[in-house]
């Protein structure tokens, strides 16, 4: 990554690549000063990220609720990204951060795998993610949870936005994680049947729907298989549906009223006056 | 690039108005082997010869047609080293454009960035032209089936079906003759191959060629050895 912008062969700007920090040395002045500007706050999500491997592969889940402090900013986000055909990444923390991040590994990923013709490996994802985030000091806030099959097998790892890593059979993370934790470390066993992943996690994130503010909404489900098929079940369990709800919502009949209702007594119609050309006009274009 | 020493373009006109650099790198061109192409309505196929010099010469890691993108791949005739280094930009440059845009490159910005990166090259400091002309195959953003050759000079020409390399002329006759418009993919892939074989030096099997074909809404794909021998095998 090289920092700012350079100028190329036909002496125009190029705009550097990945992330500019040209402007933080004066939002940290900015801060520093009294009274001056807002603090800035970054857009975050509350969330429950959960992954597991099982016999015949890894199972992610995550929560739909994308938060803004105490808001809820989105019901229904993705938070279980692409980055290969054989490997997805769950992340919790900055929306942003973690949509550009895996966005921008799974391009490079991309990019090896034309050059080197073979399929890609977890270890390379981890290495190039954790090698990103170190890099820029825990400030890209993406807190990931990486499943996927490859030639090794199927794997589990852990990426906090410092930059450590960890590989793991089960793991969750987001702001519910110590939820949906709770049920795995009470339910988790060696070599589980696909269905067996599938209810453990569905019962995590739950968990972590139900119990943790910043997460709720719905659980998607994504099921990478060591043949290398991908089963991505978008809005897998919805417990929480708005449409009953709505429906008891008694509403005035007042509403609905039919044209016509109000009976007419006099009509007139007057054109309005048109002013002549060349009068003054409210705003000067030249 | 770009030396203070090298600062001036190594590309520069004769009294007669031509680039005799680029038409060097033609000749170049047309000394390489020959590859050919051809566009049919349900999508493209490009081929080439890949005629190794020496039996010893390990041909699993000679790759002459390359994806650039899930839906367009490169061809080339002419100096082998140069077309790599033109694969490996084109596929940076077809990321950006992914991250820019959202979704994949369409054939045709694909072919006019990859021109324009070979036009630099006869008008920048220090370098001489690439010393290839390309075939991109490939699906345009509406999914219809495109095949564009690139020249050193970078120009650019869309063709219904072409040939470039060694015996050009006599390959672009014999496709003059055979393209339909309402070509299908199945038969312009047996038309390339007879179109091969015209020109080719020796016995054409499975493993001296290669052959990409991109199917309207479909992936770029180079066959397998064992893909070409079925097409070979009903051609016969």
């Amino acid at each position: 990554m090289t920092a700012g912008s350079q100028m190329n062969a036909n002496n125009l700007h190029e705009p550097a690549a990945g992330f500019d920090f040209s402007n933080y040395l004066r939002n940290q002045n900015l801060l520093q000063t009294d009274g001056a500007a807002p603090k800035l706050k970054a857009k975050k999500t509350g969330t429950t990220i959960v992954g597991t491997v099982y016999a015949g592969g890894v199972v992610l889940g995550a929560d739909t609720r994308a938060t803004n402090d105490t808001e809820v900013a989105e019901r229904n986000c993705e938070k279980i990204h692409y980055i290969a055909p054989n490997m997805y990444c769950c992340g919790a923390g900055t929306a942003a951060d973690t949509e550009n991040t895996t966005a921008l590994i799974s391009r490079q990923l991309e990019l090896l795998r034309m050059d080197t013709a073979r399929p890609s490996r977890l270890v390379t994802a981890v290495t190039l993610l954790k090698r990103m985030l170190f890099r820029y000091q825990g400030h890209v806030s993406a807190a990931l949870v990486l499943g996927g099959c490859d030639l090794q097998g199927p794997h589990i790892y852990q990426i906090y936005p410092h930059g450590s890593t960890a590989k793991l059979p089960y793991t969750s993370m987001g702001s519910g994680s110590l939820a949906a934790m709770a049920v795995l470390e009470s339910s988790w066993q060696e070599n589980m049947t696909e269905d067996m992943a599938v209810q453990l996690v569905q019962r995590a994130i739950g968990a972590g729907i139900f119990n943790d503010l910043g997460s709720g909404s719905n659980c998607d489900i994504c099921i990478i298989k060591t043949d290398g098929t991908v089963d991505y079940r978008r809005n897998a369990v919805k417990p929480n549906e708005l449409a009953p709800l709505r429906a008891q919502v008694q509403r005035s009949g007042r509403l609905n009223m039919r044209p016509g209702l109000t009976p007419i007594i006099k009509s007139e119609f007057k054109p309005h006056p048109v002013v002549a050309a060349g009068g003054e006009t409210a705003m000067e274009v030249e | 690039m770009g030396d203070s020493a090298y600062s001036f373009s190594l590309t520069t006109f004769s009294r007669t108005g031509k680039l005799l650099q680029i038409e060097y790198a033609l000749n170049a061109v047309a000394n390489g082997r020959t590859a050919l192409g051809i566009c049919a309505q349900d999508g493209v196929v490009i081929a080439t010869d890949k005629k190794l010099p020496s039996v010893l010469v390990d041909s699993e890691h000679v790759q002459k047609i390359e994806t650039i993108t899930p839906k367009a791949g490169f061809c080339y005739a002419g100096v082998g080293p140069d077309y790599r280094v033109l694969v490996k930009r084109s596929r940076k440059s077809s990321q950006s454009y992914l991250s820019e845009y959202g979704e994949v490159q369409p054939v045709h910005q694909l072919v006019t960035d990859t021109a324009s990166t070979m036009q630099e090259y006869t008008q920048r400091g220090g370098v001489r032209p690439f010393g290839i002309s390309l075939l991109v195959a490939g699906l345009d953003s509406d999914g219809k089936p495109a095949l564009f050759q690139v020249d050193p000079s970078g120009s650019y020409f869309g063709w219904n079906a072409t040939a470039i390399g060694k015996n050009y002329v006599s390959a672009k006759n014999f496709l003059e003759k055979r393209w339909t418009e309402d070509m299908e993919l199945e038969d312009a892939i047996h038309t390339a191959l007879l179109t091969l074989r015209e020109g080719f030096e020796g016995e054409m099997t499975a493993h001296n060629i290669e052959v990409g074909i991109v199917k309207k809404d479909g992936e770029f794909q180079v066959l397998q050895p064992n893909q070409i021998q079925d097409y070979l095998d009903e051609a016969n």
